[in-house]
């Protein structure tokens, strides 16, 4: 596990134009570059942000995957994934 | 010999100058901010020493400051993209940075030292409301409020009356406001977020005591009750208030000129007047 590298993803894509618009455009081929797990590749396209939550990738920094749609992830679902995730770990959680 | 002449509260939601447009001159925000900027102009300050708590956008977890003081002429900002303001450099006072960042050191608070970085909307947002015209130099201490472990209340309080120790050994004669930088009660993209925004604020009952406590004095009961399981229950950027906490340490059981509670949020606009 590379929670470090989830982390280093987030602030690049803010910090890193260049780096943020080559994960827009090709995501996968982007990820394959960094030091990330299949687990953490798989994770991350398959926008799965609550499993990314419970490796313990700082929330704050996960935001900006949404902020900048990288790999699609929208409010919504992002919402729905970090609050079940939160949930089925017994933490407190916001939503419905 | 420098002597510190006010001290302010503020949040510094980046949404502020987008919600500023829109409610005018007269709406919370605006008015708010007004508030605090006619006490900080009232006392004609020649730099301002701001606590604020990096976004992860300052430094990273390649080295993580839980203390940092930023020893440079100049900085730019913000380096993030939320806020809408326009990136920019704001003067600096290097020399007062460097004898806060050794005063510091030689009472036991040992800050990282920065002398290449920039700043998020965390200062930006704050300085755009109150030194409009950025005429105003800053020296930036940084607080770890985002990534626990956190540093105690205790400790940033301490680390605050060490600060003002410092600045009043400074020989030059000099106007210094302080700055605190944060929210009491604010969850941003994590777990707590609320249906609808990027955001919520979990503990509203807790900030509104964090207003109580500001504004009848009670200090020692604020740091009693700040804790990291407090902190925790929060919001993931709710450590904020241990930048308030250090300039508290500054203020030697001083009441405010005025601390108001912003309806619906978990944040806070207060003054503290030395004359």
């Amino acid at each position: 596990m590379s929670v470090y590298a989830i982390n280093e993803l987030c602030y690049r894509a803010v910090h890193d134009p260049p780096f943020r618009e080559a994960l827009l455009a090709d995501p996968s081929g982007t990820l394959v570059t960094l030091d990330l797990t299949a687990d953490e590749r798989k994770a991350l396209l398959e926008r799965n942000v609550g499993q990314l939550y419970l490796w313990g990738a700082n929330t704050f920094l996960l935001g900006h995957l949404m902020r900048y749609k990288l790999f699609g992830v929208e409010r919504e679902q992002y919402s729905q994934s970090i609050w079940a995730a939160a949930r089925s770990a017994g933490r407190p959680a916001g939503g419905p | 010999m420098a002597e510190i002449v006010c001290a302010l509260g503020v949040p510094h939601t980046p949404a502020f100058p987008r919600m500023a447009r829109s409610e005018g001159p007269e709406g919370p925000v605006e008015r708010l901010f007004r508030a605090v900027r006619e006490q900080l102009e009232a006392v004609q300050p020649d730099v301002l020493v701001v606590y604020d708590s990096d976004h992860v956008n300052t430094f990273f977890f390649n080295n993580w400051p839980t203390f940092a003081i930023g020893v440079t002429p100049q900085i730019y900002g913000p380096n993030d993209d939320n806020s809408g303001l326009p990136k920019t450099v704001v003067a600096s006072n290097e020399d007062l940075a460097h004898h806060l960042y050794a005063g510091g050191i030689h009472s036991g608070f040992d800050f990282a030292l920065a002398q290449k970085f920039e700043i998020d909307h965390s200062i930006m947002v704050p300085l755009h409301f109150v030194t409009p015209k950025l005429n105003v130099p800053i020296v930036p201490l940084f607080i770890n409020g985002v990534a626990p472990p956190l540093p105690a209340a205790k400790r940033c309080f301490a680390l605050g009356s060490a600060v003002r120790s410092t600045i009043e050994g400074w020989p030059q004669d000099l106007r210094v406001a302080i700055l605190a930088s944060g929210s009491f009660s604010l969850d941003v993209a994590g777990p707590m977020m609320e249906p609808g925004g990027n955001s919520g604020t979990p503990a509203m009952d807790w900030s509104n005591r964090v207003v109580e406590l500001l504004g009848a004095g009670k200090i020692t009961d604020l740091l009693e009750e700040t804790t990291s399981d407090q902190i925790a229950r929060a919001g993931n950027v709710a450590g904020e208030i241990l930048n308030w906490i250090a300039m508290l340490g500054m203020l030697d059981g001083r009441k405010p000129a005025f601390v108001e509670k912003h309806d619906g949020f978990g944040h806070a606009f207060a003054a503290w007047r030395w004359d």
